[in-house]
């Protein structure tokens, strides 16, 4: 099983959100969906799960085209960022109300799971959406997006608004129901570094495009933060692909990424570090006039 | 096996590199059963392959070996394999950058030497 998409475009007035996104999502891996606000994160996310049409390009799951195709979007969860204002209607509809269309929908709803769920994050269920909090709301989403049983599942922004302790809580969930289902899930956030080692790809989109499509540890072990005295680390860096150069003084650092086989020339006086998820992100899209 | 991840490697290597420190303190002894990758995975809240890598690691190198069905062992002999492994190690992991520190603090190797054998081993 795959889930594809090919080329998609997609034009808000005139402008390109997303700019050919090709994308081969393997089943059983948990993805990371990562880019700055206004990337497309969540017009790719919808698109995918066939709430939003492409202005062209396709979606394909196991080469049926998703869109209006009943049978595959069963397979395909999209547990949206709930924002229950006055416009969008959810205000006045209670959790559990929420809750039970979800279950209606997906048919292997996993009904233990729901009330074990509402347990563990304390949910008064009998609350409207519109009188519960940000992480309440955030709660609600993944409750959906775990008990859906979705054999492709996104989260967009499933921690936002929750606490430290009950973002770990999420983590260890999605683990739990990854290890025992072999589900595929494609996460996007914001909060980087906690999700880092809980992904096996990550997606990097920028701009709307993707940038990087791989292997996080690989993606990260390619990535070093080289610094020292200026000519030192020009020197030891040149030829390579330099990112967000920062100077203090005759002092410089850069983040570099290598291709195969390439090497820092660790024969001059400089210092070379790893560097994490968020910081090798951050050198990528953080700052358009750093590129060498 | 509790102790914390850090950023400064890459994290299969901390995950196999933990269960060693386990056997050599003799925390997981040989013929016992090794905690299977979803539950490294559950507890360091990483990536089940990551974790699947870790101890693959050890698995390649004999320190841990397989039982069909049932999960990971610590093998027969694993706690002299890691022993000579870590003594292999230690004069490039340990004493080189000694050295280059005591060089930029211009430290001979006599004075390096004395507050070595002022200290217990």
């Amino acid at each position: 099983m795959s889930l594809h998409c090919e080329n998609i475009v997609k034009t808000y007035s005139g402008k390109d959100v997303l700019d050919k996104v090709t994308l081969d999502i393997q089943t059983g891996k948990i993805y990371g969906l990562i880019g700055r606000n206004g990337a497309g994160k969540t017009t790719l996310l919808s698109i995918l799960a066939a709430q939003n049409p492409a202005s062209s390009g396709s979606v394909t799951l196991d080469g049926q085209r998703v869109w209006e195709n009943r049978k595959s979007l069963e397979k395909i969860c999209f547990s949206r960022e709930l924002n229950a204002n006055a416009e969008s209607g959810l205000a006045a509809m209670k959790a559990k109300e929420y809750l039970r269309i979800a279950a209606t929908y997906y048919e292997g709803w996993d009904k233990p799971l729901e009330e074990r769920l509402v347990k563990l994050f304390d949910l008064n269920v009998k609350k409207k959406l519109g009188k519960l909090s940000k992480g309440m709301l955030s709660m609600v989403t993944i409750i959906v997006a775990l008990c859906s049983k979705a054999a492709y599942t996104f989260l967009d922004e499933p921690v936002a608004g929750l606490d430290v302790v009950a973002r770990e809580q999420f983590y260890k969930l999605l683990l739990e129901e990854y290890s025992s289902s072999g589900r595929t899930f494609i996460i996007s956030t914001h909060i980087i570094e906690e999700a880092a080692d809980v992904l096996e790809d990550v997606i990097i989109l920028h701009e709307g495009r993707v940038l990087i499509e791989t292997d996080t540890q690989a993606f990260v072990d390619s990535a070093v933060h080289v610094s020292g005295k200026a000519e030192e680390v020009d020197a030891a860096v040149s030829g390579l692909e330099v990112h967000h150069p920062e100077t203090v003084g005759r002092s410089k650092g850069v983040t570099v990424f290598l291709k195969p086989g390439q090497k820092v020339n660790e024969s001059r006086d400089v210092s070379v570090q790893p560097v994490s998820l968020q910081r090798a992100f951050v050198a990528l899209c953080g700052e358009e006039e750093g590129k060498s | 096996m509790n102790e914390r991840l850090t950023e400064q490697k890459s994290i299969y290597l901390q995950i196999s590199e933990m269960i060693e420190t386990d056997i050599l303190r003799e925390i997981l002894l040989e013929e016992e059963q090794v905690p299977s990758t979803n539950e490294l995975a559950k507890l360091y809240t990483i990536n089940p392959a990551t974790a699947a890598k870790g101890v693959g690691l050890l698995v390649d190198e004999g320190i841990l070996y397989k039982r069909r069905g049932i999960g990971m062992f610590v093998a027969n002999g694993a706690r002299e394999k890691i022993l000579a492994k870590r003594k292999a190690a230690f004069a490039e992991n340990h004493v080189a950058p000694l050295l280059a520190e005591a060089r930029s603090l211009g430290i001979s190797k006599e004075e390096l030497l004395t507050m070595i054998g002022e200290r217990n081993v």
